[in-house]
């Protein structure tokens, strides 16, 4: 794999970058990169005689060479031109994934969740547009993605929160506020990407995108709900989980047709939501304690009878 | 509880078992909830952060079916109590019971240190583990003694071969968790011989009793492990 994109790489700096484009309109649907690059190889063959004879010695000894070794000539030419830009030889394959990804985020205001963004974003890294068919799900792995990221970068600031929280420097939220903010945090970071979120919320109910994404989804309502302070180990784990599932879900379908200034309408959507949770589980208390407050006077009732009734001695 | 202890015994096991399942539903959890930033009372942790997924998915399990067998196992004792409160087996079951309160209290602690979801037949439990120590308690004190040898038994048995499991992942690397375990199951096996004591085997159809509620048993136990 690491051999592949070094292929990639240097064809996307030498003379078959155009060859590159043509055969990637051709192979469009192309499952795997390796495919584009035995194509590269087949085309590289055919037009050895035309490509400038100070590239083709070095592109027979790239190919040629079955053990990746760094060709130093090709280094210089290749690696010159990426100024800070780490040495990528011994990347994963899934950091390499993570790397694109990322880049192609600030891509989707304007090609959408798309196979289109992923290729931008490779290409800022300069590898080849082409390096877009690594991602089997295309546009579903996009959001994936972007889902995992702001889960776990609201983990980071709950965890640093809940930090300062045990050294005493800042004072614990009651539970109500701190569901509110910690939703709010989260569905902020929406907000770059709100105008094509709708389409990204669409590609995730498809069929085989709803496992992984309900999978982020308990993640993110699991992580909220144990730095709210929930340790509890029976019923109410899930009661509790479902209710702020409902909350984050219905929140942010109000927050991608909302249009007041700065999502006003939203965060008091949100703060009714999580009142009328709380408002439930305060009910449910006060019926719990009426119900006993009810049997006790039924018990007594039933005592005082017996004991009119002579029922209640011992003999 | 509130209950006035001067009531009729029939009178106040019904009281009871209404507050019980009122309480647990909604009662328990905002009174845990009070304990919001309080970390462990033990200065370390004795399961191991897990380093993988299978891992933390095995240890899931374990806790999980390890929780839900003690909640069982007190629900049944307080079932027991709540029939045989009167009688003289009830300082025995008493003494057996806050064993099994104490193994309980261990296992929600390591439940929230590790963040395990308990399992969602917790209300079921509840319900089922009442029902089957009055309901074993009402046959005698045999019967309920009988009771009490079979499921002991059933968690010796869960308990030894979860030792086993973590004996052949690593033993250094569990030792605190295999040393609770081993623990808790000397104590259940105290409990075993104490019901074989009080004459468990004089009960009714003692071998009907105790293959049932064996098998009730295990079939709780492959349930919770999963959901």
């Amino acid at each position: 794999m690491a051999a592949l994109f070094r292929t990639l790489k240097a064809a996307s700096g030498g003379s078959l970058r155009c060859l590159v484009s043509a055969h990637r309109n051709q192979i469009s649907k192309v499952e795997r990169s390796f495919r584009v690059a035995a194509v590269l190889r087949l085309s590289d063959e055919s037009k050895q005689e035309e490509t400038p004879p100070h590239y083709s010695s070095s592109y027979h000894k790239h190919y040629q060479a079955s053990a990746p070794e760094p060709e130093t000539e090709f280094k210089n030419t290749s690696y010159a031109h990426q100024s800070g830009e780490q040495e990528e030889d011994y990347e994963t394959e899934e950091q390499l994934q993570h790397k694109i990804l990322t880049a192609a985020l600030e891509f989707v205001p304007k090609y959408g969740w798309s196979v289109d963004a992923i290729a931008e974003g490779a290409k800022t890294l300069n590898l080849s547009g082409a390096a877009a068919g690594m991602f089997n799900n295309g546009a579903g792995d996009l959001i994936l993605h972007f889902v995992m990221q702001c889960n776990s970068d609201l983990s980071d600031i709950l965890s640093e929160k809940h930090k300062q929280i045990q050294l005493g420097q800042i004072e614990p939220l009651k539970t109500d506020k701190f569901l509110r903010e910690a939703v709010e945090t989260r569905l902020r970071m929406l907000i770059p990407y709100i105008d094509s979120w709708p389409q990204a919320m669409s590609i995730l109910l498809l069929p085989h995108n709803v496992p992984e994404s309900l999978k982020h989804l308990s993640t993110l309502i699991d992580d909220i709900w144990y730095y709210a302070g929930d340790r509890s180990t029976d019923l109410n784990w899930y009661t509790r989980r479902a209710a702020l599932t409902g909350i984050y879900n219905t929140t942010e379908l109000v927050m991608v047709q909302d249009s007041s200034p700065d999502f006003e309408e939203t965060w008091k959507f949100l703060e009714n939501r999580v009142n009328d949770v709380m408002n439930m589980a305060h009910t449910a208390k006060k019926v719990q304690s009426t119900g006993e407050a009810v049997v006790q006077g039924l018990m007594g009732a039933a005592v005082t009878l017996r004991n009119l009734a002579g029922m209640n001695q011992r003999r | 509880m509130g209950l006035p202890t001067n009531l009729p015994r029939i009178e106040q096991f019904v009281a009871s078992r209404f507050f019980c399942i009122c309480s647990h539903y909604y009662g328990r959890g905002s009174r845990q909830r009070q304990q919001v930033q309080h970390t462990s009372l033990r200065a370390y942790n004795v399961v191991p952060p897990a380093r993988d997924s299978t891992e933390k998915a095995m240890m899931d399990r374990m806790l999980r079916v390890d929780h839900a067998g003690e909640y069982g196992a007190n629900r049944i004792y307080a079932g027991q109590m709540a029939v045989l409160r009167r009688t003289s087996t009830a300082a025995l079951i008493e003494h057996m019971w806050d064993q099994e309160k104490q193994h309980l209290k261990t296992f929600i602690e390591l439940m929230a240190e590790n963040r395990v979801r308990p399992t969602i037949l917790m209300p079921f439990w509840n319900v089922a583990g009442f029902a089957l120590g009055a309901g074993s308690a009402l046959l005698g004190k045999e019967a309920a003694m009988a009771c009490t040898v079979a499921i002991e038994e059933t968690i010796s048995e869960h308990y030894n071969s979860q030792i086993r499991e973590l004996m052949e992942e690593d033993p250094e690397r569990y030792k605190d968790l295999l040393e609770l375990i081993k623990t808790f199951r000397d104590e259940e096996m105290e409990h075993h011989d104490i019901g074989l004591e009080q004459d468990a085997e004089m009960a009714p159809v003692f071998w009907l009793l105790k293959n049932t509620i064996q098998a009730g048993c295990k079939a709780a136990i492959f349930l919770s492990e999963r959901f």
